[in-house]
């Protein structure tokens, strides 16, 4: 009988250690863009993906290129063919750690955060560190951060004729709604 | 005794039995709990249909349609030129003091259909065709190996028409009765195309074309005719094309006119929202009811038309 108890506690354990030490987002928000006075660039995808490990204080997001629209068609077949090459590079990551996590953070306010970790674009990984926020909105966990990446950095190329439609720097937007993990 | 284990040895295996399940359970939930966060994360990430795309640069091969079209609320204005041909000699600048001209504008109403509209100075044409996209090549969660749309379009000839009456005997004349119906022409086709790869793009084009009225009696008026047309990347904004035309035509040896097959070559240059295309073929008609079946030129008399299409895309 005890033995029993014991398994019980064991199998509710794994479930319960398992379901709340990550949370997930299936259709986070990612933009970057681009202004100058030739033209304004905005490449937006909501089927970003992103898990939170809140034993690591790790964070992870996959992008797949083919999900950025643009308000231009033409934009977009630029964007895939010529400046990502999408079919030999079909992914963009970002696996970083959050500096000083702690569980409760999950719990509060909103709140400032950085985040240091390796964004492979294009098939070149660099390490980065960037500013977020993460923390309670509405009940709800959230994380947002806002950064810079110089596209030249990561291997892509922008040719002189098209070089001043094109910014050197692209601002990069991600918005996050997490949600326990297995829900 | 030696047949039948004993209650206590039986107890024994259960108990034992227990912590192995218990054990198995605490290394599964730790397994699980320890799980690679990126093989988590692709688990988590569906499927996706990656649709090839860019098959070709612009909606045209060369003259013939490709399997490209605009995307929904896409606004393509074009513009087009033919020159005289390259063996009209020195006088007349090898063709260049004479061009046809053809402009159209082109709009995506969704992203499977595609609209347009033209003027081309050759025949004095109006035309108009709507191009349905029905199969897109991809790979991933769904394999199609090829892209397929259905082209249609009509052709208004706008040139007067011939009013010489017509002479039954040598003394006796009847007017002619000219039919507003006799001005169209009418253009099917199928384009079957695949992407190789980043490179190689090869599309046919079944053809099928009726012409109310033609030329002469042994002009036909329906026509059969299949296109072939492929594409090779030179580098990221520019690709060579080719394109050929074969057209049936038994009534061809009787003819006072001859007609031959159109064949093109070409290259493509984009620059962002602009495509250049910069081709040489023996067809001064840019619609399929021209140059289709009306090509009366021939590459091996040097019977080569410069040309260009420049297309300027709008997102409305």
């Amino acid at each position: 009988m005890l033995k029993k108890i014991f398994m019980l506690i064991l199998l509710g354990a794994s479930v319960g250690v398992y379901a709340q030490s990550k949370f997930i987002a299936k259709n986070a928000y990612t933009s970057f863009y681009s202004s100058t006075p030739m033209e304004d660039i905005l490449g937006e995808s909501n089927e970003v993906v992103t898990i939170l490990d809140s034993d690591k204080g790790e964070i992870i997001f996959q992008a797949l290129m083919t999900t950025f629209h643009f308000k231009r068609a033409l934009m977009e077949d630029h964007f895939n063919e010529n400046y990502m090459e999408s079919t030999k590079f079909p992914k963009a990551k970002f696996k970083g750690t959050i500096e000083g996590f702690n569980k409760d953070m999950l719990k509060a306010p909103v709140a400032n955060i950085k985040i240091t970790g390796q964004l492979n674009v294009h098939g070149v990984e660099k390490t980065i560190t960037v500013p977020g926020t993460l923390g309670l909105e509405d009940g709800k966990l959230v994380a947002t951060s806002k950064f810079k990446v110089s596209p030249e950095e990561y291997g892509i190329v922008i040719p002189s004729l098209v070089r001043d439609k094109i910014g050197k720097e692209m601002e990069v937007t991600v918005k996050v709604n997490y949600i326990p993990f297995g829900q | 005794m030696d047949q039948q284990p004993n209650t206590q040895q039986l107890e024994l295996t259960m108990k034992k039995s227990y912590y192995f399940i218990g054990l198995l359970l605490l290394f599964f939930s730790g397994n699980v709990y320890s799980q690679d966060l990126d093989a988590l994360l692709n688990a988590e990430t569906k499927p996706t249909i990656n649709f090839a795309t860019a098959t070709f640069k612009s909606s045209r091969i060369i003259n013939g349609h490709s399997i490209e079209q605009m995307k929904k609320k896409q606004l393509d204005f074009r513009i087009s030129h033919r020159f005289g041909a390259i063996n009209s000699g020195a006088y007349e600048l090898f063709g260049l003091d004479h061009s046809v001209i053809h402009f159209s504008l082109e709009y995506g109403v969704k992203d499977w259909l595609m609209i347009g509209a033209g003027r081309g100075s050759f025949n004095k044409t109006f035309d108009s065709f709507a191009k349905f996209r029905i199969l897109r090549q991809s790979t991933g969660a769904k394999e199609m190996p090829i892209s397929l749309s259905y082209f249609t379009s009509v052709e208004l000839n706008s040139m007067k028409f011939d009013t010489t009456p017509i002479k039954l005997s040598p003394t006796t004349y009847a007017p002619r009765v000219n039919y507003f119906s006799s001005r169209f022409t009418f253009v099917h086709q199928i384009l079957i195309a695949r992407k190789f790869n980043d490179k190689l793009s090869v599309q046919l084009t079944p053809t099928f074309i009726h012409r109310n009225l033609t030329k002469t009696e042994l002009d036909k008026n329906d026509i059969f005719a299949l296109g072939a047309g492929a594409r090779y990347k030179l580098s990221k904004r520019l690709s060579v094309n080719a394109e050929y035309f074969y057209t049936v035509n038994p009534n061809a040896k009787f003819m006072e006119t001859r007609y031959y097959n159109s064949a093109s070559v070409g290259i493509d240059i984009e620059t962002g929202g602009h495509v250049f295309q910069i081709m040489l073929t023996n067809s001064q008609g840019m619609r399929e009811g021209t140059f289709i079946p009306q090509t009366t030129d021939n590459w091996l008399d040097k019977g080569i038309h410069l040309g260009f299409n420049i297309s300027r895309v709008f997102a409305l």
